[in-house]
């Protein structure tokens, strides 16, 4: 970058041209002045739309009374009431407990279909980037809609699943999944791990084709069969991938609210009310968004606390 | 063919079939009629003589399925052209700025994905009513905007890692300016790049259902994914229409997912997710 500098000013001194006179703002400045231009709509729209609602959500927690209009926030007096009320609810230790057991079962269910299918669409075969396609076909639906087609599949009375669960014998009668509430949070995880997986299997086919044949080849000289193969030169090389990718989704799982909403929205009977969804069941059902926002508080300190446990591999991983 | 890669062909199959029977049970629920379907033993092959496409007729005739799909592809449309743009021009410059900036940026974007939507759609959702955006596709686009960006600006940062600046500075060199050298040279070759982020913000902006069912309230702005949920509860009995509208809504992204995946996956793979 210098080099390109000396160059022209040695080019001005020579012929004596204008450009001497007129000032010009270095080089490095230049490029740092369009870089800042580029990122101002970006940063000036997360300001609006992400800090100062996140400011506001605060605020309203901090505040005594039921109001949805932003101009009369400020007139409510102050309280540190509603974080009393959210921490010594019951619910509020219930429906942490349904949004650990729903991230939990999700990313461990996403991760291992994730790990079969990219596992078995690892290597070239004719026909891969169909397959793939194929494999990755549920990523561009929308989530509350395949939960429909899962309320239609699980349906208590005509539902396939039933039908298949009876024809192979584990069940002898059918299960109303969504309306009991031992089953309802199954039937919501069927959808979400089906939307879930594709994430998965492109971040560990990505680490997966990075292994070298060469050290399959060798393990197989030495007698390795398959399970050995995996734990001793598959596991090794994707277990990072492997990790940032149950973050990355235990995190769109612990958020997420459509799978959940579309169908049961939180019951029954609670069975399926995770933190996000009562977050939103306290503002747009119950109307109290100040209690609903002293839940979102405590919800993302717990995700903040439980990542910040992560951050190793994560820093390891994605930096 | 060898055994190993017919038994490798066999289980790819197997896995697949289980892995799309819900798309495949949706198909054949919209093509056959209702009392073939309710029965405890549904047929899990057709009856190719009892296909029919009715549903697809009478679904448009119990739901405004048409604006539903209208609605969707405005908001879609709208979310795309402003998270590329915003996303392109906030990429290029964290790839080009000092590590810092991008380092402060990349944590903040994991910052960002601790926000529950439900959480985010509360203060979006007073705001919007202070300056009466509620009930407007507007309204969904910013919201959608706002939550994709984020991402978007990410991917895009490291698919302009991957272009060298020295192509940058022999413009440069050559008497371009910056700008110019960033719109004549770095654009043109973050094409796939761009082309991927705009199918990612496309997926997420059309799969939207926590800002459409709350920012939106009257029947006229519903988008397929509350239509579809409002749909459920109503006429649980009509699984053919219902079916058959899912399929609809359902559509436009899988035939361009499956056209575009390539460039999709090239884009992904390139960069944020390695």
């Amino acid at each position: 970058m210098t080099l390109v500098t000396d160059d022209r000013r040695r080019a001005g001194a020579h012929t004596g041209g204008p450009r001497r006179s007129r000032w010009r703002p270095s080089l490095s400045t230049r490029n740092n002045l369009l870089s800042y231009v580029l990122l101002a709509p970006s940063l000036a729209m997360s300001l609006v739309f992400i800090a100062f609602p996140i400011y506001m959500i605060v605020n309203l927690s901090l505040r005594d009374g039921k109001t949805m209009i932003m101009s009369e926030v400020g007139g409510l007096p102050l309280t540190l009431d509603n974080y009393d009320t959210v921490l010594s609810d019951p619910e509020t230790w219930h429906s942490l407990r349904i949004s650990a057991v729903y991230t939990l079962a999700a990313v461990a269910g996403a991760i291992v279909v994730g790990l079969v299918t990219a596992l078995l669409i690892r290597r070239r075969l004719p026909g891969r980037r169909w397959l793939r396609t194929l494999i990755l076909i549920p990523w561009p639906i929308p989530g509350s809609i395949a939960t429909v087609g899962f309320v239609w599949m699980l349906d208590g009375t005509y539902g396939v699943v039933n039908y298949l669960l009876r024809a192979i014998g584990v069940i002898d009668e059918n299960i109303a999944w969504f309306f009991d509430p031992q089953t309802a949070l199954i039937g919501v995880l069927m959808p979400t791990v089906w939307s879930a997986y594709p994430l998965c299997t492109l971040m560990l086919l990505a680490s997966l084709q990075s292994v070298p044949d060469e050290l399959y080849e060798a393990a197989k000289v030495d007698g390795a069969g398959p399970v050995l193969q995996f734990r001793h030169v598959t596991w090794p090389a994707v277990q990072n991938t492997a990790v940032l990718a149950m973050i990355v989704t235990g995190l769109w799982t612990f958020t997420t609210f459509d799978f959940v909403y579309a169908i049961t929205r939180g019951g029954p009977d609670g069975a399926t009310q995770t933190l996000a969804v009562a977050i939103y069941n306290q503002a747009f059902r119950f109307f109290d968004l100040p209690h609903a926002s002293a839940l979102g508080v405590v919800t993302m300190a717990l995700a903040g606390s439980a990542l910040l446990a992560l951050f190793p591999v994560v820093r390891r991983r994605f930096f | 063919m060898s055994r190993s890669m017919v038994v490798r062909y066999a289980l790819i199959v197997a896995i697949i079939v289980v892995l799309l029977f819900p798309v495949y049970w949706m198909a054949l629920t919209a093509v056959l009629p209702t009392r073939e379907l309710l029965s405890p033993s549904p047929p899990l092959l057709p009856d190719l003589g009892s296909i029919s496409f009715d549903s697809f007729q009478r679904v448009f005739e119990l739901r405004p399925v048409g604006r539903w799909m209208a609605n969707s592809a405005t908001v879609t449309a709208g979310t795309v052209v402003c998270s590329v743009v915003f996303a392109t021009m906030a990429g290029y410059s964290l790839s080009r700025l000092a590590s810092k900036v991008g380092l402060i940026v990349g944590y903040s974007l994991f910052a960002v994905r601790l926000i529950p939507t439900t959480l985010l759609v509360i203060p979006l959702f007073m705001m919007f009513s202070e300056v009466e955006l509620n009930n407007t596709l507007r309204s969904l686009v910013i919201a959608n905007t706002v939550v994709i960006v984020p991402f978007a600006a990410w991917l895009m940062k490291s698919f302009f890692d991957s272009i060298p600046v020295e192509l940058e500075e022999a413009a440069m060199v050559d008497g371009c300016s910056r700008l110019r050298s960033f719109l004549t040279i770095v654009l043109p070759l973050a094409r796939p790049g761009i082309g991927a982020v705009a199918i990612f913000s496309g997926i997420l902006a059309w799969g939207d259902f926590t800002f459409a069912r709350t920012l939106i309230q009257g029947d006229a702005g519903t988008t397929v994914t509350v239509g579809l949920v409002s749909f459920v509860g109503e006429y649980t009995a009509d699984w053919g229409a219902l079916m058959a509208a899912g399929l609809l809504s359902i559509a436009p992204m899988v035939v361009l997912f499956i056209l575009l995946e390539p460039l999709l996956i090239s884009g992904l793979t390139s960069g944020a997710v390695k």
